[in-house]
């Protein structure tokens, strides 16, 4: 064990070192606490809500499938010392036992447990389409932006009203 | 095997080596963390186009010392919801584990000799310690850090800390993942745990008598570089710096942290980078070895301490030019670098080197393995694609249904 004996003194050294920081804390800090100081940090707004006691379940699933590759990682470590020795039935053995972990890690990103991001939609690219002439682009262009209620640009857009009808569009655009 | 100076049972002179040992290692990581600082903020001083710390000591190299003086100096609050106890007990949980990690790291020694240095007419290693499973005692003390920074966050008692703690567990955690793995073609290629042999394993002349027996080379560059990436998101270091994303979380799990105790958090960080650095460099570009000439002194103690502490830097430089260029990941981005792309990957180069290896001591048939090795690859990439296609589906049914 005489290996370990430099790192028992050095683990000993370390302990001192932070001990010894904070009684020197201790000595030299002013200590002035006031109630402000001692509250919740968030950047100077007064803490409103509690912290959350609950927390995605993201989270343990990841601290799970952890503890099934550190598994596998603590079985990899051995083979790896002695695949020599073991040969043909070492292989086998090994790649049995991978395919097994591979398999139940498919499993947990089919179910989407790895999915973090948000979800990725393909977007119907509504601009384009044959109702989308380079005179609509050129009006739509022109409108962006103004202020006018929502039912009248829908109508200008799909061609039911024309734009004369209408004030901001003639004001803006000078048609 | 082992250190010679335990050898022959422990004396006077062995205690009086080793608590030397323990000494300057001890004073060596501080000067070391204090230059990785002064390091850090003048590279990317230069990358911004800024001068950096310029006023403490020539170029400002004491910045470090007048910054970590301030701090003795600062009040230590106790935050009113916290933990009392755990919240004092959280630092020194990050900052012993920095210290012992560094203890398995060779640094010197002329290993083309047997990589043994003599003090008081005793032969003894140029590191700490050589337990003979020191690559698990490092991945031991890396797992205790993260202890440090959750329970931080944890008894903190505020939001934002508790978050980023929460994250940093998830993200460590998943790419300890990776960083085993990856460890684990190190140790398939040299068949020893101990560091010290693994440094000898690389220290003869390789392929063709020019290119370096480094593991980098042996174990194909593909670990060394998952390593490399795994071992930047251990640190919490940009670009995987999630932990503390200002934008997001003020300062991160050590919000509510200040003088001295925030002092050894920032010292903990530091000094992880370097034994990170020093580990890089140990597993995979062959730790001290290299050419050396001249007579005994020189050859023995200079040169290989020089070629360490040379590859050290480059690898110290590229975390700076990691925080210097790369912008933050999203976390949904992190999780998928690590779960999808680094991890299986690890696992497979792992298997493939496993199986060409004893492929070739069995003499088997080579076009007939690389074969099969092709078809269990072709499958294992096609399933994974599938399954990630079927978490989509799933993901976007379940979107309509809940709109």
């Amino acid at each position: 064990m005489g290996h370990y004996l430099p790192i028992v003194a050095l683990a000993v050294l370390a302990v001192l070192f932070a001990g010894l920081s904070f009684l020197a804390s201790r000595l030299l800090a002013p200590r002035r606490p006031t109630p402000q100081k001692s509250a919740p940090y968030e950047s100077g707004i007064i803490p409103g809500k509690e912290p959350p006691r609950r927390f995605p379940v993201r989270f343990s699933l990841v601290a799970m499938i952890f503890i099934v590759f550190d598994i596998e990682v603590v079985f990899l470590y051995p083979w790896a010392m002695v695949h020599a020795e073991l040969g043909l039935f070492g292989i086998v053995a090994i790649a049995i036992f991978s395919a097994s972990v591979f398999e139940s890690f498919l499993y947990l990103l089919s179910k989407g447990v790895l999915e973090w991001g948000p979800i990725q939609r393909v977007q119907r690219p509504h601009l384009v389409g044959a109702h989308r002439t380079a005179e609509s682009t050129i009006r739509r262009v022109g409108l962006e932006g103004r202020d006018r209620p929502a039912e009248q640009r829908i109508l200008v857009e799909s061609g039911i009203a024309s734009h004369a009808v209408e004030p901001a569009a003639s004001a803006a655009g000078g048609h | 095997m082992g250190d010679p100076l335990y050898a022959g049972g422990i004396g006077l002179t062995v205690v009086l080596v080793t608590l030397l040992k323990v000494l300057v290692t001890f004073v060596l990581l501080l000067v070391a963390t204090m230059f990785m600082v002064w390091f850090e903020r003048k590279i990317v001083a230069d990358m911004q186009h800024r001068i950096g710390p310029n006023r403490a000591g020539p170029w400002g190299l004491l910045q470090t010392l007048a910054d970590g003086t301030k701090l003795f100096f600062k009040e230590d609050l106790l935050p009113d919801r916290a933990d009392r106890i755990v919240f004092r007990l959280a630092p020194v949980l990050a900052v012993v584990p920095a210290f012992l990690a560094f203890a398995i790291v060779p640094i010197g020694g002329n290993f083309a000799e047997g990589g043994t240095v003599s003090m008081f007419g005793r032969e003894t290693f140029l590191q700490l310690a050589d337990p003979p499973v020191g690559v698990l005692f490092f991945l031991a003390m890396s797992g205790i850090g993260v202890y440090g920074v959750m329970l931080a966050g944890w008894s903190s008692g505020s939001k934002y800390p508790l978050l980023g703690g929460v994250r940093a567990t998830a993200q460590i955690v998943s790419y300890e993942a990776a960083l085993g793995l990856s460890l684990a073609s190190v140790i398939l290629v040299n068949g020893t745990l101990s560091t010290h042999q693994i440094v000898a394993e690389q220290a003869g002349a390789g392929f063709g008598g020019i290119i370096p027996n480094w593991n980098l080379v042996v174990t194909g560059v593909v670990p060394a570089i998952i390593f490399l990436i795994a071992g930047t998101a251990e640190l919490n270091r940009p670009p995987f710096d999630l932990v503390e994303a200002e934008q997001e979380l003020v300062g991160g799990f050590n919000t509510e942290y200040s003088s001295i105790r925030f002092a050894l958090f920032f010292l903990a960080e530091f000094m992880n980078t370097v034994t990170m650095s020093a580990l890089v460099v140990t597993l995979f570009l062959g730790g001290p070895s290299g050419p050396v000439w001249g007579p005994e002194p020189v050859r023995t103690w200079f040169f290989p301490i020089f070629w360490f502490l040379l590859k050290l830097v480059v690898f110290l430089f590229v975390f700076v030019w990691f925080r210097g260029t790369l912008p933050r990941l999203r976390y949904d981005q992190l999780m998928d670098l690590g779960w999808k792309a680094l991890i299986p990957l690890a696992l497979g180069w792992f298997l493939l080197l496993g199986a060409v290896r004893v492929a070739r001591n069995e003499g088997w048939n080579l076009v007939v393995t690389f074969g099969a090795i092709t078809v269990v690859v072709v499958v294992a990439v096609t399933l994974l694609n599938l399954s990630l296609r079927a978490a989509q589906r799933q993901r976007l049914a379940d979107a309509e249904v809940n709109a």
